[in-house]
């Protein structure tokens, strides 16, 4: 007897890629950085060894890092479009329900309610996750930019530069813990789920996590996508100026002024 | 009637010993059983002696070699009683150079390689050094003495042969630099002394003098150091002299990348040792606080991979400086900071005056200093394990629920 398994779509080919650039992002970041963090130790001598150097570690740690700058941005940009001109519901932002449906599951789990929440497109567990990985990444990218940078920024506010150092390396950790924790549990613990990477989640796992989003797929009752009238993609044209002008003019100012440190590499 | 040649050669020999008695032996007869292997073998079964090959090969003595010091001094004249023949068996026993040069075995019964008795039996014999038979003038290419052969002399009974591998040596015996340090020029020749004993070249007070032979403006600058003021005047033990950072034999190029890479690990051999520090009140955080900084990182990190890669991040001695490193105590905060002003901008070139509030002079970041660091690692301090801590809380409830059949199918849309 075959089970056959009912799949459901979640993710578009766009989600993929995201997801994609932010992995192989992050994995490369935390094994270019760690070694740097915890210097002292032999591990983080024979990474830097495998990489060829101190010199080519961080080049791809800047290189790794200025993709994953880039990809905030875009995907800032990518919410602004959703938001503004489409007037599409931010599905991934948090509201009071998720508290609720929190405390549902906890009392559930301690047997103390009868039924799991019903949530909707992204439940609690990804929204905190999500806001975490936002937050995490803006601030990674900001302190990142000064370590970058360090000297240029030494001159402006020297103490900033350390304190930026110490954030930077206090929030790795963290991330990398959540991912460890957090992320592997509810994805691979949880439920084997890979829909991240085919599209496909399995209706069995989405009717548990996502009852809410499921009736309504069966609905057929998809948000409405509102017409780009030329006046909201003006406006998102001009914060897409913005932004990327912004981007640029700060990368040239440190270029220009920035006192250039190099570390000098073994060489091929 | 034939005569076998033992037969003969031992009627030589009778012949000879009787030419001898009555005229002095000269060099001549000598060389009949001295002058080659095979005549030393020759005599050797004439004598019935049975000996064993590095002995043979020693008592093979060509005649004295022209431009020899000794040149026209006969071989009894070393060597007097090898007029008796037989020779007796302690024919070599004394010192026959005592006789002439009763001076150098003066001096070198004030050394290490003393006779114990006071006598000439020297424990570093004169030829050990010199060579018995063919002695050159230590100017002379071929002299046992001379800059380019006494470290294999002195080697063939010492055992810092790293001293061949160390700039000095290899300035010698590669480079053919015969003004460059040799085992004598630090030690001595005839005077060598212990290091141990007041006075010797070597005694730890006394190496910046002995390296300021050569070295004179650094051995000055030296002396006038934090080190160097301890030990010339207070003949402190615990600072550090020349070798300490150069190494004694295998002195290192300082403009060799690799030490200046493995340069912090050097001063941190005595600055991360926190008995030592105590002693003078000195924070072993200097180092600690060095790696945890950019410059440190790197420089701690091309040790471990890529030690003899040109280093281009501050290490301590240029801020400290290097011959004239001097204590900041006495120093008012505004001279340090003009001071180290100058240091960053040696290699960050604009760098205002406001530059190094990015570095915390060697301090931890507390309350008081550098607050800005310390509240953000407190606060990473906490939320690290609290996130962590509520994530696996809520992760062990979950999986345990969900063990027990609570969640599938309980609730949810289907």
């Amino acid at each position: 007897m075959t089970h056959t398994v009912e799949l459901v779509r979640r993710f578009a080919r766009h989600h993929i890629v995201h997801h994609w650039i932010m992995l192989v992002c992050f994995a490369g970041l935390v094994l270019t950085g760690f070694p740097q963090k915890y210097s002292e130790q032999a591990w983080a001598k024979g990474i830097i060894l495998i990489f060829g150097g101190v010199g080519r570690t961080r080049f791809l740690h800047h290189l790794l890092g200025t993709v994953m700058a880039l990809q905030l941005v875009w995907h800032v940009l990518e919410v602004v479009w959703h938001a503004v001109v489409r007037r599409l519901p931010l599905t991934m932002l948090p509201d009071p329900d998720d508290v609720r449906h929190f405390w549902q599951q906890v009392m559930f789990n301690l047997g103390r309610a009868e039924g799991q929440p019903r949530m909707g497109r992204y439940t609690f567990a990804e929204k905190l996750e999500y806001l975490a990985l936002v937050w995490g990444t803006a601030l990674m990218v900001l302190t990142g930019v000064v370590l970058l940078y360090p000297t240029r920024w030494a001159a402006v506010a020297g103490e900033f530069v350390l304190a930026s150092k110490a954030a930077h390396s206090g929030e790795a950790l963290l991330a990398f813990l959540a991912i460890l924790t957090w992320h592997a549990y509810f994805v691979h613990m949880r439920h084997s789920n890979k829909s991240i990477f085919n599209g496909m989640l399995d209706a069995e796992t989405y009717a548990e996590e996502h009852a809410l989003e499921l009736e309504r797929m069966w609905r057929d009752d998809a948000p409405k996508r509102a017409r780009a009238t030329a006046g909201r993609v003006a406006i998102f044209t001009l914060l897409a100026v913005i932004a990327v002008v912004g981007v640029a003019a700060l990368w040239l100012w440190l270029r220009a002024s920035a006192i250039p440190i190099i570390t000098v590499d073994i060489g091929p | 009637m034939r005569y076998r040649s033992g037969q003969l050669i031992t009627l030589a020999v009778v012949a000879m010993v009787l030419v001898a008695a009555w005229a002095g032996a000269t060099d001549e007869q000598c060389q009949e059983c001295h002058g080659s292997a095979d005549q030393v073998a020759a005599a050797a079964e004439a004598f019935e002696l049975k000996l064993p090959p590095e002995k043979a090969a020693r008592l093979v003595v060509p005649a004295m070699a022209t431009g020899s010091v000794h040149e026209g001094m006969a071989c009894v004249d070393c060597h007097p009683r090898a007029e008796e023949i037989p020779h007796p068996s302690d024919l070599l026993a004394g010192n026959p150079c005592a006789t002439c040069h009763e001076d150098a075995v003066a001096a070198v019964n004030t050394s290490v390689h003393r006779d114990p008795r006071g006598g000439s039996d020297l424990v570093a014999p004169c030829w050990g050094c010199h060579g018995a038979h063919d002695v050159r003038r230590k100017t002379e290419a071929g002299s046992s003495v001379g800059a380019f052969r006494i470290a294999d002399r002195c080697l063939s009974c010492h055992v810092q042969k790293e001293y061949l591998s160390g700039v000095h040596g290899h300035a010698v015996q590669q480079a053919g630099l015969d003004v460059a340090a040799t085992c004598a020029s630090c030690h001595g020749s005839h005077d060598i002394l212990s290091s141990r004993d007041i006075g010797s070249r070597t005694k730890r007070r006394n190496v910046s003098f002995t390296c300021g032979k050569c070295h004179g403006r650094i051995a000055d600058t030296y002396r006038t150091s934090v080190h160097g003021a301890a030990i010339t005047k207070d003949d402190n033990p615990d600072v550090p002299t020349c070798v300490d950072c150069h190494e004694p034999h295998g002195t290192r190029d300082p403009n060799q990348a690799s030490f200046r890479v493995s340069s912090p690990t050097m001063c941190a051999r005595c600055h991360a040792d926190s008995a030592l520090m105590a002693k003078y009140g000195l924070s072993t955080k200097v180092f600690s606080t060095y790696v945890a900084d950019f410059h440190g990182t790197t420089a701690q990190l091309f040790q471990a991979v890529s030690p003899d890669a040109p280093l281009n991040q501050a290490v301590c001695y240029d801020c400290h400086g290097v011959h004239d490193i001097a204590s900041i105590r006495g120093v008012g905060q505004e001279q340090i900071n003009a001071r180290m002003l100058e240091r960053c901008q040696a290699c960050h070139l604009n760098a205002e005056a406001s530059f190094f509030t990015a570095w915390t002079g060697h301090y931890e970041p507390s309350r008081d200093k550098y607050p800005m660091i310390y509240w953000v690692n407190f606060f990473y301090k906490l939320v690290i394990p609290g996130t962590v801590g509520f994530f696996i809380l809520y992760i062990a409830l979950d999986w345990w629920a969900r063990r027990r059949g609570r969640g599938h199918g309980h609730g949810g849309a289907a």
